[in-house]
């Protein structure tokens, strides 16, 4: 009698069943699950960063700071699976001109709920020129939106 | 520390759904097969007696101690989960008086056996699937079932003797 089977594998259904009564329950909380453009958004925006904080300072360019704001929603289009760093490169290397110019302040991952992923600080004449800057962010040729407002203090 | 005491221990410190997973991967293949055992085969009802012996052993898990056997707790649960069931609902009560061996008898061996434990009235059934499918002593059986030892072995004499008038 001893040698019938004592485990037996249900169905992998039956996993997600205990899961989500657990979790009706209270008992269990959810995995956060962080959307892959999130993630890869955000490894852009900190590479880019980290390549800003380890260039030379530059004189600040005259003007006013404005602030963009990267908007990493569902128009964002992620690059081909494998071509993520070429994604990163190019972010890079507009940041790094911004900064030879000394039209980057810095740039930071906003880390929390909503769709704001990201932000720089930009120099500029003016607001058009804000405007203006921040067209030039690769970002945009990929459908990621953005919103740029005068910093005040 | 015992693997699953630290399993135990992670899930109640974080409560996640990771911590989680690792109980459930190590302990639902004996449950499911407990519970097809005690339903007679019946999957559906299996499925549910396993979610809801997890959805109690998940609240009741801060009251495990590791004198007993994570497993030998969950199954006791799931037993007892069982048992309520069937004093609730009155299609179960009448499954014990069906009679389908003669029926249902195969070619295979093993399956006839498990055809014909799915057979045995619930109380017998019971018992013999934890004393002699599972190992459990006539103790630890009176203590899952909330019954007397005297009881649990009368109960497996039975599930015994109906088994071998069963079996060709």
């Amino acid at each position: 009698m001893t040698d019938l089977p004592r485990e037996r594998q249900p169905d992998p259904a039956l996993k997600k069943r205990v899961v989500s009564a657990l979790v009706a329950a209270g008992l269990v909380r959810r995995r956060r699950v962080w959307p892959v453009w999130m993630v890869a958004a955000a490894a852009v925006v900190v590479l880019a960063i980290g390549v800003s904080v380890v260039r030379p300072r530059h004189t600040l360019a005259p003007g006013k700071t404005y602030v963009l704001l990267l908007y990493q929603d569902s128009t964002y289009r992620m690059p081909p699976k494998g071509h993520g760093a070429e994604r990163v490169a190019e972010i890079v290397r507009w940041a790094d001109s911004l900064h030879a110019n000394g039209k980057l302040e810095r740039g930071g991952h906003l880390v929390g709920p909503g769709p704001i992923g990201g932000m720089f600080l930009i120099r500029a004449q003016s607001d058009s020129d804000a405007a203006r800057i921040a067209a030039t962010c690769p970002f945009t040729r990929y459908g990621g939106r953005q919103e740029v407002k005068r910093f005040e203090e | 520390m015992t693997d699953d005491l630290a399993l135990v221990e992670k899930f109640l410190r974080t409560r996640g759904e990771d911590a989680f997973d690792a109980l459930y991967d190590a302990h639902t293949p004996a449950l499911y097969a407990l519970a097809m055992r005690l339903t007679g085969g019946d999957q559906s009802e299996a499925e549910d007696l396993v979610q809801e012996s997890w959805v109690r052993a998940v609240r009741a898990l801060s009251t495990f101690r590791a004198q007993s056997q994570l497993r030998s707790w969950l199954c006791g649960l799931l037993v007892n989960v069982r048992r309520v069931r069937i004093r609730t609902d009155w299609r179960m009560v009448d499954a014990p008086d069906m009679d389908p061996v003669a029926e249902t008898r195969g070619p295979d061996e093993a399956l006839d056996l498990e055809r014909a434990i799915g057979t045995l009235p619930e109380g017998a059934r019971d018992v013999f699937v934890l004393h002699d499918v599972y190992g459990y002593t006539h103790r630890e059986i009176a203590e899952m079932l909330g019954i007397v030892e005297g009881t649990s072995k009368s109960q497996l004499t039975r599930a015994r003797s109906l088994l071998r008038s069963s079996l060709p």
